[in-house]
C-alpha cells in the first residue's frame, strides 16, 4: 500500500493554503460567496461530465437508441452550463464580487485538491441515462457539500420519487380525499391488507422478550431462519429440506439483491437482465453498488422461436454475452425474476433448467427473484420455484431471493431472504447484515406469520387469489372494452399495458408526456422506460387494488386516453391542413432501435394476434 | 522493547503502513530509520489491502466483506455458541465485550407490551415515505429538542429514520465522500465504523492517534485536541488522502468520556476553518450516570459554527438498551444531505409497527421522566460501582468519567511484550475462560494493552465475570523483564 501512495506524496500540502485564506470576517460578511463558490463547483463538475460524455462518444455502441440518448444527454449539459454561467454572472454583477479575488485563486489550487480519489470516482460515473433523468434545474443547485454519487442521490430523490412523495401527500381516500392519487404504479398487493391487519393483531405477534431486544445474529435469528427454510421447504416443493444456515434474511428483497451484487461482482462488473424489469434494480446497480446491468431486450414480435411475446430464449442470453465479451465486460452472473416482476410471467420447468444450464457452461452466477411467487392466480400455469429441481446444474452460483412484499402484500414490513448453497455467500452478505438488519420483534412476527400454515392456506391463499382474480377480470374487461392491447400471464400484481396508439410519435419523450397526463389525471402508472423496455408506449399497471379504487382509477385512465385521442386528431387534422412534407415514418423510426424498427411495420398486425391468444 | 511514543515531536510521520501493522512492534520500530524515532500522530485506514480472504465465488469486495464476517468469529461467534446461562449454562461465555445495556429488559419489556404498542393499522403495512413516517420524524423532532436542549424546536424536515446507526455512517460516507476519500477520526474509537463507512461507500478512516501519557497542556489521558487533528489532517493531506469530514463520538466510545461544550466547539470551529463536514454520534447521549460531567448535545449550543455539515446521529440500541430494534436517526439542517441519505432509505429501511412503537416510547415522557430514565442511571451506576471497586481492589488503572457502558481498562502491565499480537494473546486467555472483552487493536488504540469492559449487566453475571478476570489476571501477573514505568502509571485523577 505504501507503493499506492508514494507518487502521491510529492505534492505540497494543500491544507496550508486552505487556511490562509479563510479568515472569519470573510465569510460572515459576504453572504453571497458561498453561493458563487458552489456555483462555481458545480460548473467544474459539469464541464468535466461534458468532457467525459464528448470523449465517451466513440466508445459507446452505434445502436440508434443510445446514440440519441447520448446526444440527449450532452444537450443537457450544455444547457445546465448555460444557466450556470449567467447565474454566476448575475451573482457577480449583484455585488458579490469585493473579495472574489481573494478566494478565486484559491478555488483553482484547490480544483486539483481531489485528484485521487475524487478522480477515479468521477470518471466511473456512468455517463448515460441516468445522468439524463436527473439533470433537470433542480440537479445544478444540489449543494457542493454532496459527493458526485450523493448529488445523483438527492437529485434521484427530488426527481424520480417525486410522483411518489406527492403521492404519500395525497392518497385517495373515498370518502377523506375523492381527488387523492391513485397509485396503479407502485407493486403492492393492496387486496387483502385486512386479513394481515387482523392476523398480524393476533395475541400470538405481541411477544416480547431479552433475546429480540439484543443485537441478532446479522444473518437474522435463527427461529426465523428456520422458519423460513421450512416456509421455502414447503411452498417452493424442494425434493430435499432446505436448512436454515443457507437463509440470510434481509430487511428487504431489494437489500438481498444489493448485497448479492457488492459480493459478486466488482464495480463495472456485470450481470446480464432480461428487460422489462424491476426499474428498482437500475437504481440499486447505478447508485449504490456500481454494478452494470446488460439488457437482453425482448422482441414482443411474435416469431417462430418465440412463443410468447417477451419470451427469454437461451440464444439471445449466449449473444448478449458474446457482445458483452467483445466489449472488454466482466460478466458475473444474470438476473432472473420468476414470477416475473413486470410482466406476471411465469417460467416453465424446462426452460428455468435451460437458463441454468446456460449459466453454468459460462460460470455465471444466477440471481433468481421469485418475491412473486404465491400470487399466481391462475392454476392453470402452474409455477415452480428453481428450488423445486431435483439438483441444480450449479448449486454454488444459484443464489435464490424471496420477500413478503409481494406474497402477502405488506410492503411496509421490509422483509427478504436470500436462500444459496454457497457459504461464503452467506458469510460476505452476513457481513452486510447490519447495513440490513430486522428489529427482533419484526423478526418475531414475521417467524408466527410464516409459521401458520394453517391461515395461510386456508385463509389467506384462498382469499387474495379470488380477490385477484377478480380485480384482474375487472381491470382486463375494461382494457377490452377501451380496445387496449395488454398482455398479462396470469401471475403477478400487474398487467403490462400497450399504448403505443396513443404517442405520436412513439418516443419515449411522448411515452413521459403521457405518464404526465395521467398524473395530472391524479393516476400513477408506471412507464415502460423504467423498466428498460425498449419500446416505448408500454405501461405497468397494477391492479391488485381495492374494487372502489380501481373503478375510479380506470375512468381517470380513460379520461387521459380520451383526452390524449382528442389532441391527436385535433394534431392530425390541423397537420394535413398545413400540408407539411414531413413523414412521421422519420421521427419514428429514430426512437426505435435498428432491430426492433424492421418489425415495427408489422406491429400493428401482431398486436392483435396478442390480443386475442392473451384475452 | 518497543518504547511508547513520546510527544516530542508533533512532525506529521511519513510512515505508511503502520496502522495495518499487526505484527511485532520490534519489527516496526527496525523498519524505520535508527535515529528518527518518530511518533505516529495519525495512520491512514486501507481495508482494501488489510482485510481479504481466501474465496472462487466472491468479488474482490465480497472477499473483503467475508474477512469482516470471518474475523467476527472467533469472540462473538464463540460467544453465541456457548453463552452463559444461570441454569442452563452457567459455565457458558460472559459476554462483557458487546456494549449493550442489559440491565433494564424488565422495564422496557412491560413498556412495549402495553396496549398503545400493539396497534396495527394498514398504512404501517404499506410502503412508507422512505425518511421515516411522518409521524416518527415529528416525534423524533420533539424529542431531541427536549433530550438535547436544543434553543430553538428541531424540525421533523431534518430528521430522516433507518435501521440503526451503522446504516447512517454507511449512508453518510457514500453521500459526503467519493470512493477513497477519508473521515478524521479521534482513535481509540469504536472500531465498527472502519466497516460502516468502508462496505458501501469505500470510505476510509484517518486515525487522529490519543496518548495515553498527559503532556503537554492536556488535562486528562487521551484527550483531543485541536492541534491533534491539524497535523493529522495535514498528514493525510500530504499522503494525498483527501479528507471530506471529522466523526466525533460524544460520549466517547470507548473512552466514557466527553467533550466539554468549548471543546466542542473548538472542534467544530476546526472543521469550518477546513470545510469539513462533522458527523457527531450521539448514540450515549441519555447514557451519562454521572449529572456532574454536565453533558451537552451539540444540538444545545446556542449557535452552530457550520449548521450546514453538521449531521447528528442518534439511536434507540444504547440509550433504551435496545439494539435489536433496529432504530437510528439523522438530525442535519442540510437538506440536500437529508434527501440524498433518503433515497438510500430504501436499503435501510424499518418496519412500519416498529416505527409506531418507537414513536409510542419517545412520547411517552411520563414513562421515560419518572421510570425509565433514574432507574437505569441508578442501574448502571450501581454496576459501574462494583466493577470499579473490584478493578481497583486489584490495583488495575483504568479510564471512566460517568458516560456510557463500559470502563477502558489499562492491562498493559499484563502484557510480557508491549504488542498487539500479545494483546490479542491476554484476550484469548480471558475467553478461555469464559469472558469476552474486547481488546484496545479494535478500537484502533495505538498502544497495545487496552481493554473496554462493559459493566451494563446483571449483577451476578458480573460477579462471575470479574471472578474469570481475576483468575487470568492472577495467573499473568508475572510480569515480563522490567517493565517501562510509565508502564504501570496510572492515568493521572481518573479513577471514579
Amino acid at each position: 500500500m505504501s507503493g499506492n501512495r508514494d507518487p502521491r506524496s510529492g505534492q505540497p500540502p494543500k491544507a496550508k493554503t486552505k487556511c490562509q485564506n479563510v479568515s472569519h470576517q470573510s465569510d460572515t460578511h459576504h453572504r453571497p460567496h458561498p453561493r458563487v463558490m458552489k456555483l462555481i463547483q458545480r460548473l467544474r463538475k459539469i464541464i468535466n461530465e461534458y468532457i467525459l460524455q464528448l470523449e465517451s462518444r466513440h466508445q459507446q455502441e452505434d445502436l440508434e437508441q443510445e446514440e440519441q440518448q447520448h446526444s440527449q444527454n450532452i444537450r443537457d449539459q450544455e444547457a445546465i452550463l448555460v444557466h450556470l454561467m449567467c447565474e454566476v454572472v448575475n451573482l457577480l454583477h449583484s455585488g458579490a464580487s469585493s473579495s472574489l479575488e481573494l478566494r478565486l485563486p484559491r478555488l483553482s489550487l484547490d480544483s486539483r485538491g481531489g485528484a485521487g480519489g475524487g478522480q477515479q470516482a468521477q470518471s466511473s460515473r456512468e455517463p448515460d441515462q441516468l445522468s439524463h433523468q436527473l439533470s433537470d434545474s433542480e440537479t445544478a443547485f444540489i449543494s457542493c457539500d454532496l459527493s458526485n454519487r450523493g448529488i445523483d442521490l438527492s437529485a434521484l430523490y427530488k426527481s424520480n420519487l417525486q410522483d411518489f412523495i406527492a403521492y404519500q401527500g395525497d392518497k385517495y381516500h373515498e370518502d377523506k380525499n375523492t381527488s387523492g392519487f391513485i397509485n396503479l404504479g407502485l407493486s403492492e398487493n393492496k387486496l387483502c391488507i385486512d386479513l394481515l391487519t387482523e392476523r398480524l393483531s393476533r395475541s400470538d405477534m405481541n411477544y416480547i422478550d431479552d433475546d429480540l431486544l439484543q443485537y441478532p445474529d446479522w444473518r437474522g435469528h435463527a427461529f426465523l431462519r428456520e422458519e423460513v427454510a421450512r416456509f421455502l421447504t414447503y411452498y417452493c416443493k424442494a425434493p430435499d429440506l432446505l436448512v436454515p444456515e443457507n437463509v440470510v434474511v434481509l430487511n428487504s428483497s431489494l437489500s438481498v439483491f444489493l448485497t448479492l451484487t457488492m459480493v459478486l461482482c466488482d464495480p463495472d462488473d456485470a450481470f446480464l437482465i432480461p428487460t422489462p424489469f424491476y426499474s428498482g434494480l437500475t437504481l440499486t446497480a447505478r447508485l449504490y453498488s456500481k454494478v452494470e446491468l446488460i439488457h437482453v431486450h425482448l422482441q414482443r414480435k411474435i416469431t417462430e422461436a418465440d412463443t410468447q411475446p417477451f419470451q427469454l430464449i437461451v440464444d439471445k442470453l449466449e449473444k448478449a454475452l458474446l457482445e458483452a465479451k467483445f466489449k472488454g465486460k466482466k460478466v458475473r452472473g444474470l438476473v432472473l425474476f420468476n414470477p416475473n416482476n413486470s410482466l406476471g410471467d411465469i417460467d416453465s420447468l424446462d426452460s428455468l433448467k435451460e437458463y441454468l444450464e446456460f449459466a453454468k457452461r459460462h460460470n455465471l452466477h444466477v440471481i433468481i427473484d421469485e418475491t412473486s411467487m404465491l400470487s399466481e392466480f391462475r392454476e392453470s400455469i402452474p409455477f415452480h420455484s428453481v428450488l423445486n429441481m431435483k439438483s441444480l446444474p450449479d448449486p454454488n452460483r444459484t443464489h435464490v431471493i424471496w420477500g413478503t412484499s409481494k406474497s402477502f402484500g405488506i410492503s411496509g414490513f421490509r422483509f427478504g431472504t436470500l436462500y444459496t448453497h454457497n457459504k461464503e455467500v452467506v458469510s460476505a452478505v452476513g457481513a452486510f447484515g447490519f447495513l440490513h438488519g430486522i428489529s427482533g420483534i419484526t423478526q418475531h412476527k414475521l417467524c408466527r406469520l410464516l409459521q401458520d400454515r394453517e391461515w395461510i392456506d386456508n385463509v389467506y391463499l384462498p382469499t387474495n387469489r379470488s380477490r385477484m382474480q377478480e380485480a384482474h377480470r375487472y381491470i382486463t374487461n375494461k382494457l377490452k372494452t377501451m380496445k387496449v392491447p395488454f398482455v398479462s400471464h396470469g401471475s403477478g400484481l400487474y398487467i403490462w399495458v400497450n399504448l403505443k396508439e396513443y404517442l405520436d410519435p412513439c418516443t419515449f419523450e411522448e411515452e413521459q408526456l403521457l405518464y404526465r397526463r395521467f398524473l395530472d389525471n391524479k393516476l400513477l402508472l408506471a412507464p415502460g422506460k423504467a423498466y428498460m423496455c425498449k419500446e416505448p408506449g408500454w405501461f405497468r399497471l397494477t391492479f391488485s387494488d381495492k374494487p372502489l379504487r380501481l373503478k375510479v382509477a380506470m375512468q381517470r385512465f380513460s379520461e387521459a386516453l380520451t383526452d390524449k385521442k382528442q389532441n391527436w386528431i385535433e394534431k392530425q387534422v390541423e397537420d394535413a391542413l398545413v400540408e407539411s412534407v414531413s413523414s412521421p415514418s422519420s421521427s419514428s423510426s429514430s426512437s426505435s432501435s435498428s432491430s426492433s424498427s424492421s418489425s415495427s411495420s408489422s406491429s400493428s398486425s401482431s398486436f392483435v394476434n396478442l390480443d386475442s391468444s392473451h384475452f | 522493547m518497543a518504547t511508547l511514543p513520546k510527544k516530542e515531536s508533533r512532525a506529521p510521520t511519513t510512515c505508511l503502513g503502520l496502522d495495518t501493522n499487526y505484527g511485532d512492534g520490534l519489527e516496526r520500530e527496525r523498519s524505520r530509520k535508527p535515529d528518527h524515532k518518530r511518533p505516529e500522530h495519525y495512520g491512514v485506514g486501507d481495508p482494501t489491502t488489510t482485510f481479504s480472504s481466501d474465496s472462487s465465488h466472491l468479488s474482490s469486495r465480497g472477499r473483503i466483506s467475508k474477512w469482516f464476517w470471518d474475523s467476527a468469529e472467533e469472540g462473538y461467534r464463540t460467544y453465541h455458541m456457548d453463552e452463559y446461562d444461570e441454569d442452563k449454562n452457567p459455565n457458558g461465555i460472559i459476554n462483557l465485550g458487546t456494549s449493550e445495556n442489559k440491565l433494564c429488559f424488565d422495564l422496557l419489556s412491560s413498556r412495549l407490551s402495553q396496549s398503545d404498542m400493539l396497534q396495527v393499522k394498514p398504512s404501517l403495512l404499506q410502503y412508507p415515505d422512505w425518511r421515516g413516517h411522518l409521524f416518527l420524524r415529528k416525534e423524533v423532532a420533539r424529542f431531541l429538542s427536549f433530550y438535547c436542549r436544543s434553543p430553538a424546536p428541531l424540525k421533523p424536515e431534518n430528521v430522516v429514520v433507518l435501521n440503526g446507526c451503522a446504516s447512517l455512517f454507511s449512508a453518510l460516507a457514500t453521500v459526503l465522500c467519493e470512493v477513497g476519500e477519508a473521515f478524521l477520526i479521534p482513535a481509540p474509537y469504536y472500531g465498527a465504523i472502519t466497516q460502516h463507512v468502508y462496505l458501501y461507500g469505500n470510505v476510509r478512516l484517518v486515525y487522529v492517534y490519543l496518548d495515553s501519557e498527559v503532556t503537554g497542556l492536556d488535562t486528562r489521558p487521551f484527550q483531543l485536541t485541536v492541534e491533534k487533528l491539524e497535523v493529522a489532517l495535514q498528514g493525510a493531506n500530504a499522503e494525498g488522502v483527501k479528507v471530506k469530514g471529522l466523526i466525533l463520538i460524544n460520549p466517547q466510545n470507548p473512552l466514557g468520556d466527553i467533550y466539554s461544550p468549548g471543546e466542542l466547539r473548538q472542534y467544530l470551529e476546526f472543521a469550518k476553518r477546513h470545510e469539513l463536514h462533522v458527523v457527531v454520534d450521539e448514540v450515549y447521549m441519555l447514557s451519562v450516570f454521572e449529572e456532574s460531567l454536565g453533558y451537552r448535545s451539540v444540538l444545545s449550543l446556542e449557535r452552530l459554527p457550520d449548521p450546514q455539515r453538521t449531521h447528528v446521529m442518534w439511536a434507540t440500541s444504547k440509550d433504551f438498551g435496545m439494539s435489536g430494534l433496529r432504530f437510528g436517526t439523522l438530525y442535519t439542517e442540510n437538506r440536500d444531505v437529508a434527501t440524498a441519505v433518503a433515497s438510500l432509505c430504501r436499503y435501510h429501511g424499518l418496519s412500519g409497527l416498529v416505527q409506531h412503537q418507537v414513536a409510542q416510547l419517545l412520547q411517552d415522557r411520563d414513562w421515560i421522566n419518572q421510570v425509565y430514565l433514574p432507574e437505569n442511571h441508578a442501574r448502571l451506576k450501581a454496576a459501574h460501582t462494583y466493577v470499579s471497586g473490584e478493578l481497583r481492589a486489584l490495583g488495575i488503572p483504568f479510564l471512566s468519567r460517568g458516560a456510557g457502558f463500559f470502563i477502558w481498562v489499562d492491562l498493559r502491565k499484563y502484557l510480557p511484550k508491549a504488542t498487539f499480537e500479545e494483546e490479542r494473546l491476554l484476550w484469548r486467555r480471558f475467553l478461555d475462560n469464559k469472558v469476552l472483552l474486547s481488546f484496545g487493536k479494535a478500537f484502533e488504540c495505538k498502544e497495545p494493552g487496552w481493554f473496554r469492559l462493559v459493566f451494563s449487566d446483571k449483577a451476578h453475571r458480573l460477579r462471575l465475570g470479574m471472578q474469570r478476570i481475576r483468575k487470568v489476571l492472577t495467573g499473568t501477573l508475572r510480569v515480563a523483564e522490567d517493565p517501562p514505568s510509565s508502564r504501570t502509571q496510572e492515568p493521572r485523577g481518573q479513577h471514579i
